[in-house]
């Protein structure tokens, strides 16, 4: 199958080509194995993937005019399928966690709590908590903080999207410009890249 | 309630390491397959794969999505 040409794949897949259902089934067959794979360790269930792999298909069927060939039309392929596996899995495991309950507190802490027990360099851990703390109140937004409380619960962009009216491009580039605008202050603080990650370690 | 030494954490490495990314996810996307391929072969990364590696480093998502499709890969291509 990898020495298949865009060529070949694209035409087999086509409604009038003798092969259609032939390739489609080896296609299948081809995705199911690598989602199995691939979303088996993370608990999905057989099933799960037979599930995704047809309706995969279904949209790989209707994009197949833009595939460009930059890679093998299989690999491409997968990376549909995987990607629509994992939004499926995500969306199940978050189905019942509403955005109020994920962010609930905001992204509140107390420095000289989480600050017991200084790093063996001997840095100031509660500097740099206090100074996230200030950080965090003067240069996010509310949508930033919101963003970045409910991707530190543990909710994917895409689901925190769905419950915003968003898109995951908007919600990626709220969390990214928050690091960013987080990073550029502990700089110009004087606290280094190797402070940020150091500052908890033990 | 208030967040976890964990969370924390996490989000001090996720400021550490944020690098200027000049792609979205949909960016990420069209040329994921292509960078999965590059990787797996072991060859290097060319300039225009660099904004997918560097856009997969800042993004927890696509990082995610990647991985599983190399895992899926390596299997398939066996």
């Amino acid at each position: 199958m990898n020495s298949e040409s865009k060529v070949s794949w694209v035409d087999r897949l086509d409604p009038d080509h003798p092969e259609r259902e032939q390739a489609v089934e080896e296609l299948r067959a081809y995705l199911v194995r690598g989602l199995r794979a691939a979303l088996t360790p993370r608990g999905a269930s057989n099933e799960f993937c037979e599930d995704i792999a047809h309706d995969s298909i279904i949209k790989i069927l209707d994009k197949k005019s833009t595939f460009e060939g930059r890679s093998k039309f299989t690999t491409w392929a997968m990376s549909i399928s995987i990607r629509t596996g994992i939004s499926a899995f995500r969306r199940r495991h978050f189905q019942d966690v509403s955005l109020d309950a994920i962010t609930e507190g905001g992204l509140k802490f107390d420095p000289a709590d989480m600050a017991q027990g200084n790093p063996e360099d001997g840095m100031d851990r509660e500097a740099i908590l206090k100074k996230l703390q200030e950080l965090i109140e003067s240069e996010l937004t509310d949508k930033q903080r919101t963003v970045v409380r409910a991707l530190l619960g543990g909710m994917p962009v895409e689901e925190i999207a769905s419950r915003t009216d968003s898109n995951r491009n908007a919600v990626y580039k709220l969390f990214h410009d928050a690091r960013q605008r987080l990073k550029k202050g502990f700089l110009a603080a004087n606290f280094s890249e190797s402070d940020m990650m150091n500052a908890l370690s033990s | 309630m208030t967040l976890t030494f964990d969370q924390i954490k996490n989000l001090l490495s996720f400021v550490a390491v944020t690098t200027d990314d000049t792609l979205d996810c949909d960016d990420c996307f069209s040329h994921v397959a292509q960078f999965a391929e590059t990787k797996l072969s072991g060859l290097g990364v060319s300039e225009s794969m660099k904004l997918v590696q560097t856009h997969l480093e800042n993004c927890p998502c696509c990082k995610d999505e990647f991985q599983a499709l190399l895992a899926a890969m390596a299997e398939v291509d066996e």
